[in-house]
């Protein structure tokens, strides 16, 4: 058993976790109920909820097989990002990585701009898993370059150049589509939640469970980590293999996100250090929960904003967590090592 | 590694990168959809081909399209050694400095606003230009991070126009990973004032960069002034980057492993590096596009012209291997 004291981990006061938490939810209720409601056509609070409970309303199918599934899969994926996030930057102790840098965003990329440029008969049902497979598959390739060495910055290097060398394929690949085909992919890239349903909930919640599984078992570990490598051995924790795991389970969530979803930017990135600030705590552990929380909030709320933004036309959800992710951050300063 | 045998070298790689060009070129004139014998293609660069249409052929469309990639080739390589020694870090190119995403930004509304007519390439490089200048206004201390944040930001907008007209999106995609189909003397002529200036420009600058390269304490010690200079070194990078990504798009790669393996042959002084950098970007990015340019007519139903392989796509893909090897060589114990 590893043992850390609390005095290192938490240098800033902070609020009550459960304080936090319970405001999360609360907001995470919040955004659940408006995307219930806004859309064509506008329902009243009221209405949403009797349409979801009543099978034989008018609005049944637009609430809850329409609009709920979209939310939830939001809420899900956003906080499987947040996770992989958060795992990623405490394992590699570094306040800028992302699943982006991992090389599985662009590895599900290929195999779906493939599917869709090239017009191969996929069943629908069957994408989701071959867009896993494509993203395991690349962050298996990172894995594996990086070699025996894990130092932090040449991780993140490896999966830079992995990633650039998919989004080449993407290209070569769109090179050779149609111009109808091309609009569809383009949607894709950017990461969108529309027109998902609860076949693609049931792809991902699974892998998103278990991720949180294994960082909730390595939790301690990975805070280790981030005091360093010669620290986190003193306190007898097998430093690679923490590293590789932790690393892992990041690529399991984000691959299984960018399996449904498109390889949406910055929740990752900005949901860890949101939770930080929000507990004022700087502990991978106490960082766990929040983490989750916001990050599926914010994507659910990106989508209500990318859904209203230009009505009546959807922008794909990740323009928006762009264009909000990067101020945030900007205004957040994480330039510098996190704690 | 003494500096007279790394001058050697870099004279060596100088020359055998001549002479390589020069083979790249001959290959490029060879290659193409239409078969010329080797004879009328020779014949046809000293305008005395025995058919008009074979002087068209190479003239028009092979000589511009291999130029235009030497050219562009070596202004990014330039590009990324000058941004790697401005921002002190060896992993920084000119994507780094979200350029490319600030020309993609600009053609795109080009298009959107005004579509059929060509402003592809003042766009291209106005955008690149603004971009610069707000980095150098909001980059202060971290211009590598201000960059890539920046890039992100200007990739989210081109996309967001995309969404409200999405007619360009098959150019402004293939523009955005770089492509060199259909060049034409025309590319030529707006390519090869920039390579005139900033190669040489970039040369001038290579000792102070030497010093600069010391850090912040010496270069004050040896006289520098640092905002200046910072300023000198972007605004070159900056139009380099631009004036090669308007001619052949957002390549990627480039501008990183071209400096890289020019380092691994002469080492770390600029006054080699800039030219034996020079020399390889140029040949690399030919080469990729000769590569693309052959994959293409291979596939069947393809027009190389309009379409294709770009030669982004085949930077990126040799590149990622290269950059792997160089980082896990960087990290041998």
């Amino acid at each position: 058993m590893i043992i850390i004291p609390n005095s290192i981990a938490t240098a800033v006061p902070r609020s009550s976790p459960a304080v936090v938490l319970t405001a999360l939810g609360l907001a995470a209720a919040g955004c659940l109920l408006a995307a219930l409601c806004v859309g064509h056509p506008v329902l009243a609070p009221g209405t949403a909820v009797a349409a979801l409970l009543d099978p034989d309303h008018p609005q049944r199918v637009t609430v809850g097989e329409v609009r709920l599934p979209r939310a939830v899969l939001g809420a899900v994926a956003g906080g499987g990002l947040g996770l992989s996030g958060l795992l990623l930057q405490d394992a590699l102790r570094n306040p800028i990585a992302g699943p982006e840098l991992l090389g599985v965003s662009s590895g599900a990329a290929v195999v779906v701009a493939t599917i869709v440029v090239l017009g191969l008969g996929v069943p629908l049902a069957l994408q989701p898993w071959l867009a896993l497979a494509g993203a395991l598959v690349a962050g298996a390739g990172v894995l594996l370059a990086m070699g025996r060495t894990r130092a932090p910055d040449h991780v993140v290097l490896v999966g830079a150049a992995v990633s650039a060398a998919c989004g080449g394929l993407v290209v070569a690949v769109v090179g050779l589509g149609t111009q109808g085909n091309v609009v569809v992919l383009f949607r894709y890239l950017m990461g969108s939640l529309a027109a998902r349903g609860w076949s693609h909930v049931a792809t991902v919640a699974p892998l998103v469970a278990a991720g949180i599984l294994v960082a909730w078992l390595i939790r301690r570990r990975v805070e280790a980590l981030t005091l360093g490598d010669e620290v986190a051995a003193g306190l007898g924790v097998a430093v690679a293999r923490t590293r590789v795991l932790a690393v892992g389970t990041a690529a399991l969530l984000a691959a299984a996100v960018a399996s449904a979803c498109g390889p949406v930017a910055w929740v990752a990135l900005l949901a860890p250090h949101l939770a930080r600030r929000l507990t004022g705590s700087a502990s991978t552990r106490r960082a766990l929960a929040p983490t989750l929380a916001v990050g599926g909030l914010l994507l659910m709320a990106a989508d209500l904003g990318a859904r209203r933004l230009l009505y009546p036309v959807e922008v794909p959800v990740g323009i928006v967590t762009t264009l909000v992710g990067v101020p945030a951050l900007l205004l957040l300063r994480p330039t510098g090592r996190p704690r | 590694m003494t500096g007279r045998t790394t001058t050697r070298r870099a004279g060596a790689v100088v020359a055998g990168g001549l002479l390589a060009g020069l083979l790249l070129v001959l290959a490029h004139l060879l290659v193409g959809r239409s078969e010329l014998p080797p004879g009328e293609v020779l014949r046809a660069l000293v305008g005395r081909a025995s058919e008009p249409v074979y002087e068209v052929i190479v003239l028009d469309y092979r000589l511009p399209r291999v130029l235009v990639g030497l050219g562009a080739g070596a202004l990014l390589a330039v590009s990324g050694v000058l941004v790697q020694a401005v921002v002190r870090n060896p992993l920084a190119e000119p994507a780094t400095t979200g350029v490319g995403a600030g020309a993609a930004l600009a053609v795109t509304a080009a298009l959107v606003l005004w579509p059929g007519r060509p402003l592809a390439y003042p766009a291209a490089l106005v955008g690149a230009l603004a971009t610069g200048a707000v980095l150098y206004a909001v980059g202060r201390r971290s211009l590598a991070v201000a960059g890539v944040l920046l890039g992100a930001v200007l990739a989210a907008m081109t996309s967001l126009l995309l969404v409200v007209d999405s007619a360009p999106i098959g150019v402004v995609l293939r523009w955005l990973v770089g492509s060199l189909n259909a060049r034409t003397p025309h590319d030529w002529a707006l390519l090869w004032p920039w390579v005139a200036v900033l190669l040489p420009v970039a040369w001038l600058l290579a000792s102070r960069l030497n010093a600069w390269a010391l850090g912040d304490a010496v270069a004050v010690g040896l006289g520098l002034r640092a905002r200046p200079l910072v300023a000198v070194v972007l605004l070159v990078a900056v139009g380099a980057a631009a004036a090669a990504i308007a001619a052949a798009g957002a390549v990627a790669f480039v501008g990183l492993v071209a400096p890289h393996v020019a380092r691994l042959w002469v080492g770390a002084d600029h006054r080699r590096l800039v030219p034996v950098s020079a020399v390889l970007g140029a040949l690399l990015l030919s080469l990729a596009d000769l590569v693309a340019f052959s994959v293409t007519i291979r596939l069947p139903g393809v027009a190389p012209d309009v379409s294709g392989v770009p030669v982004g796509a085949v930077t990126a893909l040799l590149g990622a291997p290269v950059l792997i090897s160089l980082i896990r060589r960087e990290s041998r114990p």
